[in-house]
C-alpha cells in the first residue's frame, strides 16, 4: 500500500498563510487553535544585505511515530495510508504524546476541562471524499506544499537538490529524522535557522515507548492530567486582563444618557 | 430632547445578527432547490458549486463545498485563469466574511447622531422609500448633480453606473485615483489601452517597481512569478522595504522613495545610448523615439545614482541585462502607483522601456478587458444629458483623466469647499471612503456637510457607521452578479447559499431603488436570473448550463497566434512622445521631476499591502485576524536605537494633517529614511467588533496631493515624525498564534 507524503520547499514559500487559513476552515479548527504554524528565519543580515525564509509546519506523520507508541489509550494511530490520526473520543489528555513527539507537534487545548489535542490528520476526511489533496497543498499559490505518494515526494526532494545544489542545502528534513517521516522539507538554509526542532535522533524511540505504554500507566496519566488542567485554569484566571469594553456596553451608555434627557 | 424610539428598537449588535441569522435559516432553501434540480447538490443539499471570489478585485474562480445548506469550504477553481486551482488566504477565509457575526442583515435607519452608531431596523420598503424620497428631494431642490455616487470596482458596477447616469448626476467617485490612475492614464497615453496583460510563460528578466506580488497577491500572477523565479528568471525588485517579494527576488534595490523615475530614465539612457533597443519594433510601432532619445540623453546612470541611492554600475548593468533579454524582458507597470506626483512620468518611462525592447507579443499583450460584445444586455433608454460640471474637475481641470476613473480626493475636497457647487447627498456602495481617502479628518468634514448619506454594504464598515441609511447587501456567496468575461470565457458569480436575513443582491437593490426614483426603464430585468438570461440570450446557452459549469465559452475571442495591434492613440502607434500631452501644456516626453523630500527629523511614510488583508475591507474577518501580524509601524532598527525606541514601544506618528498611536516594529527590513505603516487598520466603526481597536489608520496621516495629469493621489508624499510615548490605552490585544512557540 502506497503511503502519502508532503514535500515542503522553503525556497518557494512566500509566507502568505493561505495554508493556515485553509486548514482552519477545512478542519473546523477553533479560533484559538491551529494545526499549522509558520516557521521562519526572521529577517537576517544587515541592511541592505538581508534574507528571510519561511515554511509552514505541521505534523510530520512519522513512519513509526513516537506519539502513537506513547499513547496509552490508542487515540493516536497510523492508518493504512501512513496518516497519523487522532481520535479525541479516546484521548484522556495525558500529554505523553506531547513529550514523545520530537517535532513539538501535539498542542493541547489547555482552556478545556479535558485537554485534547488538535493536530494535522492530512485532511483524511477530505481525501476519503475523493478530493486529491489536503487543503493546505491544494490552495498553496506557489506550490511550496506538494502532496503525493511518500516515495515520489522523497525522490522529488532529492531531484531538486541535485538539480540546484546552490539553491538548497543538502538535507532532506524528515528523511531520517525520528526514523523517517512522511513530510519532507528542503530549504536554502539549515533547518535550525528556520526554527525547526533539532532532532539528532535517527531512530524513533517508539520501540522503547511501547515497552512502557503497553504495560500501561493510564491511571497515573489520568491523575496527572487532572492536576495539570487545574493549574492551567488557575494561572489563566490570574492572568486575565480587564475585559475590553463591548459594543453593547457603549450602546447602553449612550442609551441611558438619552433616557435621562 | 426626547425620543419616541424605545430602547427595544435599538440595534443590539451581535444579538440582533444571530437572531436574523436564525430566521434566514428557516426560509425555504431556494438555492439548494435550484442546485439540486441541476444535479450538483445531492438530496441532502450537499455538493460543490462553482462561483467567483470577491475578497479582492482579482476575482478568482472558486468551488464552494456546501453541506446542509451551509458553505463549509472554498477551493480555487482549476478552470479559472485567475485562480488556477488556488486561493490566497483572503479567498480561503471568504466564508467567514459571509458568516461574520457582525453582518448587517436588515436595512438600518439611523436614530442617533452621525457616528454614534445608533440605528433601528427597518423593512426594505421603508428604507428604500426613505432613500428615494430623500434623493428626489435633493434632485428637486438642488438638481441631480447635488447627489454624489461612489463605488469601488465590482462586477455589478454597470448597474450602479446606470443608477447614477439615469439619475443625472456627473459626480462619480471610484477608488482608482487612490490606486492606479498613474498607471492607467500612462498606458492610455502611451499604448492607447488601460492595462496590457503580462505573460510570464517566456519571460527571462523582470523589473518590479514596487510591485509586491508576494504580498499584494493576484493569485495566478503570484503563481506565475513564483514559477518564473523557480525557472531561474532574474527578478530585480525596487522597494524601500525588504518585503516578501524582496526576499524572493534575485536582486533587491532599496531605492529612495520617489526616485524610480530617475532609475528608469537612466535605464533608457543606457539602452538607447548603446543601441541595445529593438530598432525594428521601434520603427514599425512607435512615434517620438527621437524626442525620447534626446530627452534621456540628459540622464546617465552617474546622474541617477546619487538620486536613487543605487550605484551607477548597478544601473548600467541592469540596463544591459534587460536589453540583452530583449523581447523576453518585462518591466512590470505596477498596480498601486499612487506614490508621488511624478508617478505618472515614472509609468511613462516604464511603458517606454517595454516598448523599446519590443516585448509586445512575448511578455506583454493587448488586454481583452472586462467587457464582451458577445453578451446581451437588457434594453434601456439613453441617459439624460448632464450639463453640470463634475465636482472632481474631470475633465474641465483634468482633461486626461477618464470619466470612469475620476479623482476621488478632489471630489471630497470640492464637497468640503462647496466649490464649484455644494452637493447634498451621497450614495455609497461597497466602498469605505472614510478609511480609504487620504486625510480622514477632511473626509469626516465632508460627511458632516451632507444632508443625506446612504451606504450599501454587508457590514457596518466605517462609512456605513456614519451613514443615515444602511442597505444590507448579500455577500458574494449569497448572490448573483452579472457575467464577467475573462479571456474567451465569461464567468458566473452565483449564490452558493441563501442570503442570510434580509440581505439582497446589488442587482435587486439598484432595480428596486431605481423604480422608486422613476428610473425603472434602466433596470429592465425581472430578477437576477432574468438579467443573466438576457446576457446569455445571444449565445443560445441556458442559465442552468452556466450555473453547473460556472462559465460560458465566448465565441471568437482570445485567439492565439498572430496578434493584431490596435494602438488606440492619436497617432495609432505607441507614443513615446505625446503631442496630445504637449498641446495641453504638459510634458510630451518623459523628463525628471524632482519629488519633495522629508524635512529634518521626518520620515517618508510608506504604505503597502499584506497578504492576509484587502485594503480596508477584511480586517474584521476572524480567520484573517487569526493569522495576521499585529499591525505596527516599521522603523529601521538602527534609527530606532538612535532615537531610544525599542521594538514593541508605543510611538506617536504625526504628519501635518493628523497623528496616530501605534506600536513600533524595529527591523532591518526598511530604509533608514522611511517608516511603513501596515494599512487598513484603525477602524472607527464599533460595529466591526473584531477590527475595532486594532492598529492605526494611515489615512489619518496622508496629505492630499493630486497629480495634475493622471489625477493620482500621491500617497507617499506624506512625511511624518515619530516619537516615543507611554503605553497607549484602549487597545485590544492582538496575539497572533500562527508562529510556533
Amino acid at each position: 500500500m502506497a503511503k502519502y507524503g508532503f514535500l515542503i520547499d522553503a525556497s518557494r514559500c512566500i509566507d502568505c498563510r493561505a495554508c493556515l487559513v485553509a486548514c482552519s476552515v477545512e478542519n473546523n479548527v477553533p479560533m484559538t487553535h491551529t494545526r499549522i504554524w509558520m516557521k521562519e528565519t526572521g529577517v537576517t543580515g544587515e541592511f541592505p544585505d538581508l534574507e528571510r525564509y519561511t515554511a509552514p509546519y505541521h505534523c510530520m506523520h512519522c513512519v513509526d511515530p513516537s506519539c502513537v507508541s506513547a499513547c496509552t489509550v490508542g487515540a493516536l494511530q497510523v492508518n493504512k495510508d501512513g496518516i497519523v490520526t487522532y481520535d479525541n473520543d479516546r484521548c484522556i489528555g495525558c500529554r505523553y504524546c506531547m513529550y514523545a513527539c520530537p517535532f513539538e507537534v501535539p498542542h493541547f487545548e489547555w482552556d478545556k476541562q479535558l485537554a485534547l489535542i488538535n493536530k494535522c490528520d492530512l485532511c483524511v476526511n477530505r481525501l476519503e471524499e475523493g478530493q486529491a489533496e489536503p487543503a493546505c497543498a491544494a490552495t498553496c499559490p506557489t506550490d511550496a506544499i506538494q502532496f503525493g505518494k511518500r516515495e515520489d515526494m522523497l525522490a522529488l526532494a532529492h531531484e531538486r537538490i541535485k538539480n540546484e545544489p546552490n539553491r538548497y542545502i543538502d538535507h532532506v528534513f524528515g528523511e531520517h529524522e525520528n526514523g523517517g517521516t512522511s513530510t519532507f522539507y528542503i530549504s536554502p538554509v539549515p533547518f535550525e535557522k528556520l526554527g525547526f526542532p533539532t532532532t539528532h535522533r535517527e531512530e524513533s524511540p517508539a520501540e522503547f515507548n511501547r515497552m512502557t505504554t503497553e504495560e500501561g500507566t493510564p491511571i497515573i496519566a489520568g491523575s496527572v492530567l487532572t492536576g495539570m488542567t487545574g493549574i492551567y485554569l488557575a494561572l489563566e484566571h490570574l492572568q486575565k486582563k480587564n475585559p475590553v469594553h463591548t459594543i453593547e456596553k457603549d450602546l447602553e451608555t449612550v442609551d441611558s444618557k438619552k433616557e435621562k434627557e | 430632547m426626547t425620543t419616541t424610539v424605545s430602547r427595544r428598537e435599538f440595534l443590539k449588535l451581535g444579538g440582533a445578527v444571530t437572531a436574523a441569522f436564525a430566521i434566514g435559516q428557516m426560509l425555504p432553501p431556494l438555492v439548494a432547490e435550484a442546485a439540486r434540480q441541476s444535479g450538483y447538490l445531492n438530496a441532502n443539499g450537499d455538493g460543490f458549486i462553482p462561483s467567483m471570489c470577491e475578497m479582492c478585485v482579482w476575482r478568482c474562480g472558486l468551488i464552494a463545498k456546501v453541506k446542509n445548506g451551509r458553505v463549509v469550504k472554498l477551493d480555487g477553481n482549476p478552470e479559472h485563469p485567475h485562480s488556477k486551482g488556488n486561493l490566497c488566504p483572503r479567498g480561503q477565509s471568504g466564508l467567514m466574511n459571509t458568516y461574520d457575526p457582525d453582518r448587517v442583515l436588515t436595512p438600518l435607519i439611523r436614530v442617533g447622531k452621525r457616528g454614534e452608531g445608533l440605528f433601528r431596523k427597518a423593512s426594505w420598503d421603508e428604507a428604500l422609500d426613505l432613500v428615494a424620497k430623500k434623493m428626489l428631494e435633493i434632485k428637486q431642490k438642488y438638481g441631480p448633480e447635488a447627489m454624489v455616487f461612489s463605488s469601488t470596482h465590482n462586477i455589478s458596477q454597470p448597474l450602479f453606473e446606470n443608477l447614477l447616469y439615469a439619475f443625472g448626476s456627473p459626480n462619480y467617485g471610484t477608488q482608482r485615483s487612490l490606486c492606479f490612475n498613474a498607471m492607467i492614464v500612462s498606458n492610455i497615453m502611451t499604448y492607447g489601452m488601460e492595462e496590457p496583460e503580462r505573460s510570464y510563460d517566456k519571460v527571462k528578466y523582470i523589473i518590479l517597481t514596487g510591485r509586491n506580488l508576494m504580498e499584494a497577491i493576484s493569485t495566478s500572477e503570484t503563481h506565475d512569478l513564483s514559477f518564473a523565479i523557480d525557472r531561474g528568471v532574474k527578478v530585480v525588485y525596487l522597494d524601500p522595504r525588504f518585503t516578501k517579494t524582496a526576499a524572493k527576488a534575485t536582486e533587491w534595490l532599496p531605492i529612495k522613495p520617489g526616485t524610480d523615475l530617475a532609475f528608469h530614465l537612466a535605464l533608457l539612457h543606457v539602452i538607447i545610448q548603446e543601441n541595445l533597443y529593438d530598432q525594428d519594433f521601434v520603427n514599425q510601432y512607435t512615434v517620438g523615439f527621437d524626442k525620447l532619445a534626446a530627452e534621456v540623453q540628459k540622464y546617465p546612470p552617474e546622474w541617477a545614482a546619487p538620486i536613487c541611492g543605487i550605484p551607477s554600475e548597478t544601473i548600467t548593468r541592469i540596463a544591459r541585462e534587460f536589453a540583452a533579454a530583449g523581447k523576453y524582458a518585462l518591466a512590470h507597470n505596477g498596480w498601486r502607483t499612487s506614490n508621488f506626483v511624478n508617478s505618472f512620468a515614472t509609468e511613462r518611462a516604464i511603458a517606454a522601456l517595454n516598448a523599446i525592447v519590443g516585448n509586445w507579443g512575448t511578455t506583454m499583450f493587448p488586454s481583452s478587458g472586462e467587457q464582451s460584445s458577445a453578451l446581451g444586455v437588457p434594453p434601456q433608454p439613453p441617459f439624460p444629458r448632464v450639463s453640470a460640471l463634475r465636482l472632481d474637475g474631470v475633465p474641465w481641470k483634468y482633461p486626461f483623466v477618464p470619466l470612469k476613473l475620476g479623482i476621488f480626493q478632489e471630489l471630497r475636497d470640492a464637497i468640503v469647499k462647496g466649490d464649484p457647487y455644494t452637493p447634498h447627498g451621497w450614495f455609497i456602495s461597497r466602498q469605505n471612503p472614510i478609511l480609504s481617502l487620504p486625510d480622514r479628518n477632511k473626509t469626516l468634514e465632508a460627511f458632516g456637510k451632507m444632508d443625506f448619506i446612504v451606504t450599501v454594504d454587508i457590514f457596518l464598515n466605517d462609512t456605513a457607521w456614519f451613514s443615515d441609511v444602511v442597505l444590507p447587501e448579500a455577500s458574494y456567496l449569497e448572490r448573483y452578479d452579472p457575467l464577467l468575461p475573462v479571456g474567451n470565457k465569461a464567468f458566473l458569480r452565483q449564490p452558493v447559499i441563501e442570503p442570510q436575513g434580509e440581505a439582497k443582491s446589488a442587482l435587486w437593490i439598484y432595480k428596486n431603488l431605481g423604480e422608486r426614483l422613476g428610473l425603472g426603464d434602466y433596470f429592465q430585468y425581472k430578477d437576477e436570473e432574468d438579467y443573466l438570461k438576457q446576457q446569455l440570450a445571444p449565445l443560445g446557452v441556458s442559465l442552468e448550463e452556466v450555473k453547473a459549469k460556472g462559465y460560458v465559452q465566448l465565441p471568437g475571442e482570445g485567439t492565439e497566434g498572430n496578434i493584431k495591434y490596435n494602438w488606440n492613440t492619436a497617432s495609432t502607434k505607441i507614443e513615446l512622445y505625446s503631442e496630445s500631452l504637449a498641446k495641453a501644456g504638459f510634458p510630451g516626453g518623459t523628463g525628471w521631476e524632482e519629488p519633495p523630500q522629508p524635512g529634518p527629523g521626518q520620515f517618508y511614510l510608506l504604505t503597502g499591502k499584506v497578504a492576509q488583508q484587502t485594503q480596508f475591507a477584511t480586517q474584521n474577518n476572524q480567520l484573517l485576524h487569526k493569522y495576521s501580524d499585529e499591525p505596527r509601524l516599521w522603523m529601521n532598527a538602527k534609527v530606532a536605537a538612535q532615537q531610544g525606541i525599542k521594538d514593541g514601544d508605543w510611538v506617536e506618528v504625526a504628519s501635518e494633517v493628523g497623528k496616530v498611536h501605534i506600536r513600533l516594529r524595529a527591523t532591518e527590513a526598511i530604509r533608514p529614511d522611511c517608516v511603513f505603516l501596515v494599512p487598513g487598520y484603525g477602524h472607527l466603526s464599533k460595529g466591526l467588533t473584531t477590527a475595532f481597536g486594532i492598529g492605526a489608520s494611515d489615512s489619518v496621516l496622508h496629505v492630499s496631493y493630486t497629480d495634475p495629469i493622471s489625477g493620482s493621489q500621491a500617497l507617499t508624499q506624506t512625511f511624518v515624525s515619530v516619537s516615543k510615548i507611554a503605553d497607549a490605552p484602549n487597545e485590544k490585544e492582538h496575539k497572533p498564534l500562527y508562529l510556533g512557540e
